[in-house]
Formats: structure tokens, C-alpha cells, sequence
């Protein structure tokens, strides 16, 4: 384990290949998952939330730091996978805050594994399809557009929209190669609608769920907050955050923070 | 040296504002501009033309695949081969080709292509292209990351389908099948040559030399800026111990023949600025999406059609495509176009002495050409057909006819043997 300004870098063994996970701080645990465009470093929420929890936030295969699985080609084996990580990564049974894709594939862990999270605070979700609301066809959209479709301040997305400064050519080339292997995994989950029958299944997820929009998302727009809820046992919506897209949790830390501290009463 | 008619088959009449009202030729066209009395008679002449390739010598006839796209109106290139099967004599029926990934289960490739072939009298190649991401991941929504995997897993079928002896049961990933047995077999054995239509991906050079298939290029940007592509092919050749058999390799051109390069000029101006500059006038976010690319190609640049397209569009695109229409434009110039060698026109002495320097250069064994493009009528076509192979291809014909064996050309039936509409075998 390797630890960088109070975060710990680990490497688990999951039965399929290693997976990265990164922790911060002491207290109860809160399982965080990221959204597409994987674990961003030095994200404020992280630090934030890792004040009052001992955070555990694996990169999920092909986001990042994780390598890709090519065995990972159906929603049936993300669920397999994700629910290896959690044995792994010991957040099962606690409260989770996960985003965007994460999100659905906590929600279909949920329906085989009730017992997986505690409570869920999901920030857009997707996993639904309302043809009469779509959303931008983000991956339509070209590449070097998509990154402001996911937040308003593009700072906020790191290295993977823009490079830092000081690399040579070499980890240049990584860094690119690291993107395009995200977004391509990212993209894979909502290929070519975000639709794989979660409305069928929602039903069976039994913990609460807490269902935040960025106000701005224009990927997985805020009426699916509606959608998502009406067929969620235990569906909360909140208002929609106001200045943040659909990576919520990027543009509007605190917002979320302040929503996962009193969902989880920490 | 073969020399191949290739056929587009593109929608004749998108009007003069397209690039203006409408943000894409492929995928979210609008079906409004489509007008069935215009594609009935473009059929019957695009198809008039390929026959009329045949009974000029024309080595081989060539149809392809895309959808949703009005530069390529066939959804079912082997809908179009049936015909031709039918209706020609001697020419290579080239399907380039089949997008495996897009047939489920894809043993109809295997059943079909043998259906060809029996019709054909043993003349089909069957090309078998992944297909690009515009037709593949957004006109039928195969997921970009397993796109490739579905297309191996599918040749591997096929190509078994036709080579084993017994009905077998196939287990693959995305395919399982407990009996497989297609009937007809193809005439040709153990099955007809297999080309690759590529667009400059690593894996895809590397896997033409270990199956030993033709590799085609198919840019339609010219032999100029395809030299780079080809080079790279070859030298991936080299360094993995094949020999740079000529043959081995194809390589699309547009060429216009007439009796002086002025008049040339003249005549070929407006179906060459109709398919660069309208035809071409792709929205750029169909032509990339994650995962299309393998790693190892993003990682080594390699550019080849689908990204020249998507860069060019996107240097016409006014900022992030689809919040505005206003400010595409068309800059490329017919001169222009002839310049970087997209158009090869000329007299049949300059065609022949152009061709020939695509040939050596790019060290191919195979010409498609495309003497029918953009809007081109049927009568100018039939001319430039005509010319073509009266004066240009007995100049061209003879290259590296005495220096490689052809080894991925089909192997027909002796004509004695053939038979075609209602005549006995052999009666023409």
C-alpha cells in the first residue's frame, strides 16, 4: 500500500485480475464509486467525505487505474464483477455513494444481492430509457466535445480532459491511450441505449435509494430522478443541484457531500 | 494485374443544399430525401453498368455494404451479387464485402456467399470487412467495444461452416449453434479467396498475413495519401516474413477517361464534387466512437479512412456538431481533388501511365476502380467504362503478370460448365 496526501493506494485480488482502490480517512466505511470518467485524483468530494468516513473507492476495470477485462461484455458480467470487487474491497453492507454508470450496476448488484449496500446515494444513474426524454447521445457527440457534456467545469475532470503539464512522450501517450480505454468502457455500459431491462428489476433493490441530479446534465436529464423512484421501493428524489452536470459529485462536491453525510447520519 | 469495376451504388440526386440543412450522409439522414422512383432506377442502372463492366473484360465486379448512408445503397451486397451472378459471364463477383458482426447467426454469410458461389459458377470473392462505425456501432448498434471479437468469432464460423466435413456444433461467445451444417456448399474448395476491406488498422495488416488474405484498402482519398497505409502494410509484411506479393493487396481509385485531359476536366468535374463535397458530408461524431479502435491502433496514429473522413468533416464543422448547422462548407476544389490524387482523370495514355504509378508505388496487384462516382449518369459511365477498357487497360493489364502468382483469385467452373439466364451450359 502506498499512501499520497492521506490517500492509500492498494491493489486487490478479486479472482479476475487485480483492482485498484483507493482510501482516505477513518470511520465507518462508504463505499464510493465512480462515474464514466473514472476515480479522478484529488477529488474534493473524497477528501471531504473522508472526514467523517474511511472512504474505499475501487476503479472499476477500464476506468483508469484498473486495467480492462476483456471477459466484461454483458450487463450479467459487470454484476458478477462488481460484486467480486466488493467482497474484496470490504465495502459490502455499507452505505455507497456511486455515480452514473456505477450507479447502475449498483442497482443491478442490489437486485441479485440485496444486502450489497446499506443505502445508495446514486447520482444519475442510468440504466433507464425514455425516448421521449433521451438525452445527448453523448458518445455520438465528438471526443473532443464530450468532456464538457459531463461537468460544467472542466477543470474538474483532471488528466482526463486535459494533460498535466510535465510529461514527456512517452506517459503522454499513456495518458491518451488511458483515456480513449475509459471512455470506451464507459461507453460499452450504455451501448446503444443505456437500457439493459433495469426497469424490470428495480423492484427487487429493498435498500433506500437517494436519487441526485445535476441540475445542468444533459446526459441522463433530471426527469429520470421521477422515473427512477416510481419504480424503486425506496426511492427518495432531491431537488436537482443547481451549476452541476451529470457528474454531480465533480461540480458540486459539497452539495453531495452534505446529502451522503445525512443519508448515511454522519 | 486485375483491374475490378466497383460500384457504390450512391443516391443520385441529394440536393444542392444538403451540406447546408443537413448534418450527416450516414445515420441520421433524412428518409424524406429518399425518393423510391429514383432509387428504382438508379438500381437498374447501377446494375446495367456492372454488366456492362463484365462485358468489356473487366477482371471482376465489385458491390459492398453500408446503411443508412446515401453514397452506398446496399444494405445487402449479396442481394445485389444475385443478380449479377445471374447476369454476367466471366467477371470475379467481388462481395467486399459482408460486415460479419451484422449477421445473426452469421452462417448466413457461409450460406449465402455459397449460394453465390454455386450461382456464380464458382466467381465469388467474399470479402469480409468489421465495417465502419457508422454502419457497425450507430446504424445497428453493435456495441464498438466486442465489435471486433463478434467479426473473429464469426469468420471463424463461417470459414469452418465451409470446410468441415460433418455438421459440427459451434460454442462461441456470442454465437452457439448445436448444429451447423449449411447447405449449399460452395463451389469452390475449400472456399472462395477471402480479401479484407480495411482502413488502415494494425491488426488488421497483421491478420491478413497470418490467414493469408488479400488486404484492400479502401480509401477514397487516393493513392497519394494512401501510400503511407500501404507502405506501413508492407512493412508489416516484411517484418512478419511474407513476401510483397502484389496480389495480395487492392486498393480503390476514382478514375475519369476521356480523349484529352481538358476534356476530362470538363466531364468528370460534377460527379467528383458531388460525392467529395456532398457525399462525404459525414457528422463527424459517427466516425469515432470509443472502442471501435483497437488499442494498438490508437496507440500506434494509425489514420486511415473512417478518421481522414471524420478529420475532414470536422475541419468543416463549425464547433461541436449538432448545436448548429450554419458554417459547413465545401472547400475542396475539383483541381484540388485532382491534385492530391482523390480523382484520377486524364487521357487514356496519361489513365494508364497514372495507374500504372499507383500500382508500382503502393505495390498492388488489385485496381478497384470507381468509374462510376457522385451522380455520374449512366451514359457518361458507359463512356468512361468503355474508353477505359479499350485504351487503358490493355496498358496496365500485364503488371506483375509475369513476376507473381495470383494466388487469392477465384477458381470457377470451366465455362463449358456454366450455365446462365436460360441457356444451356456453355452458350452465351
Amino acid at each position: 500500500m502506498s499512501t499520497v496526501d492521506g490517500v492509500r493506494r492498494r491493489e486487490v485480488s478479486t479472482g479476475r485480475g487485480p483492482v485498484t482502490v483507493f482510501e482516505m480517512g477513518e470511520g465507518p466505511v462508504l463505499g464510493c464509486l465512480h462515474g464514466m470518467a473514472g476515480f479522478v485524483e484529488g477529488s474534493a468530494l473524497l477528501h471531504d467525505l473522508a472526514t467523517t468516513h474511511r472512504v474505499i473507492a475501487p476503479c472499476l476495470p477500464g476506468f483508469g487505474h484498473t486495467p480492462p477485462d476483456p471477459t466484461l461484455r454483458t450487463v450479467h458480467d459487470w454484476v458478477v464483477a462488481l460484486s467480486e470487487i466488493a467482497d474484496a474491497t470490504g465495502i459490502v453492507g455499507a452505505p455507497w455513494l456511486a455515480s452514473s454508470t456505477s450507479a447502475m450496476l449498483a442497482l443491478e448488484l442490489a437486485v441479485v444481492r440485496p444486502e450489497a449496500f446499506s443505502s445508495l446515494v446514486a447520482v444519475a444513474p442510468t440504466g433507464l430509457w425514455d425516448p421521449a426524454d433521451p438525452g445527448v447521445d453523448l458518445y455520438a457527440v465528438p471526443s473532443r466535445d464530450q468532456a464538457a457534456l459531463l461537468v460544467n467545469d472542466l477543470d474538474l475532470l483532471g488528466a482526463f480532459a486535459a494533460d498535466p503539464e510535465g510529461l514527456d512522450g512517452d506517459e503522454l501517450i499513456e495518458l491518451g491511450v488511458g483515456r480513449y480505454v475509459c471512455r470506451r468502457t464507459a461507453a460499452s455500459l450504455v451501448w446503444p441505449l443505456p437500457d439493459h431491462g433495469l426497469a424490470d428489476r428495480l423492484r427487487r433493490v429493498t435498500a433506500p435509494v437517494t436519487l441526485v441530479w445535476g441540475a445542468d446534465d444533459v446526459v441522463v436529464p433530471p426527469g429520470y430522478a421521477g422515473r427512477f423512484a416510481d419504480l424503486l421501493p425506496a426511492g427518495v428524489v432531491l431537488s436537482p443541484i443547481a451549476g452541476a452536470a451529470h457528474l454531480a459529485e465533480l461540480d458540486a462536491p459539497g452539495a453531495v457531500s452534505d446529502i451522503v453525510r445525512t443519508c448515511t447520519g454522519n | 494485374m486485375k483491374v475490378l469495376w466497383f460500384h457504390l451504388m450512391p443516391y443520385p440526386d441529394l440536393p444542392d443544399d444538403f451540406n447546408t440543412e443537413h448534418r450527416s450522409v450516414w445515420v441520421d439522414i433524412d428518409p424524406g430525401l429518399f425518393d423510391p422512383e429514383v432509387g428504382h432506377r438508379a438500381y437498374h442502372e447501377y446494375l446495367d453498368e456492372l454488366e456492362h463492366a463484365d462485358r468489356c473484360g473487366f477482371d471482376g465486379i465489385c458491390v459492398n455494404e453500408h446503411h443508412a448512408n446515401a453514397y452506398g445503397l446496399m444494405p445487402s451486397p449479396n442481394l445485389m451479387a444475385s443478380v449479377l451472378a445471374r447476369s454476367t459471364d466471366d467477371a470475379a463477383i467481388v462481395v467486399m464485402g459482408d460486415s460479419l458482426a451484422l449477421y445473426n447467426p452469421p452462417i448466413r454469410v457461409a450460406e449465402e456467399i455459397a449460394m453465390l458461389d454455386c450461382l456464380s459458377g464458382g466467381r465469388v470473392i467474399a470479402g469480409f470487412p468489421v465495417g465502419t462505425p457508422m454502419d457497425t456501432c450507430f446504424a445497428y448498434g453493435m456495441n464498438p467495444l466486442t465489435l471486433r471479437e463478434r467479426y473473429h468469432e464469426a469468420h471463424d464460423l463461417i470459414v469452418r461452416a465451409w470446410t468441415s466435413d460433418e455438421p459440427f456444433a459451434f460454442d462461441g461467445t456470442y454465437t452457439r449453434l448445436r448444429y451447423v451444417n449449411p447447405w449449399p456448399r460452395p463451389v469452390q474448395v475449400p472456399h472462395p479467396p477471402i480479401w479484407i476491406p480495411g482502413g488502415g488498422s494494425v491488426e488488421t495488416w497483421e491478420w491478413c498475413a497470418d490467414m493469408d488474405y488479400v488486404y484492400s484498402y479502401l480509401s477514397y482519398f487516393g493513392y497519394k495519401a494512401g501510400k503511407g497505409t500501404m507502405d506501413g502494410f508492407w512493412r508489416r509484411m516484411a517484418d512478419l516474413g511474407h513476401e510483397p506479393n502484389p496480389f495480395q493487396a487492392g486498393f480503390i481509385q476514382f478514375v475519369g477517361v476521356a480523349d484529352s485531359e481538358v476534356e476530362a476536366r470538363r466531364i468528370y468535374r460534377a460527379p467528383a464534387e458531388y460525392f467529395f463535397n456532398r457525399c462525404l458530408h459525414l457528422y463527424p461524431g459517427f466516425a469515432d466512437p470509443p472502442g471501435y479502435r483497437s488499442e494498438a491502433t490508437v496507440r500506434a496514429g494509425v489514420e486511415g479512412m473512417i478518421k481522414q473522413a471524420a478529420d475532414r468533416a470536422a475541419d468543416r464543422s463549425p464547433g461541436p456538431a449538432g448545436r448548429s448547422r450554419a458554417g459547413f462548407h465545401s472547400t475542396l476544389t475539383f483541381d484540388e481533388m485532382v491534385e492530391k490524387g482523390y480523382v484520377v482523370i486524364g487521357s487514356p495514355t496519361s489513365v494508364a501511365e497514372q495507374l500504372t504509378e499507383v500500382a508500382i508505388s503502393l505495390n498492388v496487384g488489385n485496381l478497384m476502380l470507381l468509374l462510376q462516382f457522385g451522380n455520374m449518369d449512366r451514359d457518361l459511365t458507359m463512356f468512361n467504362t468503355e474508353l477505359f477498357a479499350d485504351k487503358v487497360m490493355p496498358e496496365i493489364h500485364g503488371l506483375f503478370e509475369d513476376q507473381w502468382e495470383h494466388r487469392w483469385w477465384p477458381d470457377p467452373l470451366p465455362t463449358v460448365d456454366r450455365r446462365r439466364t436460360g441457356r444451356p451450359p456453355g452458350v452465351r
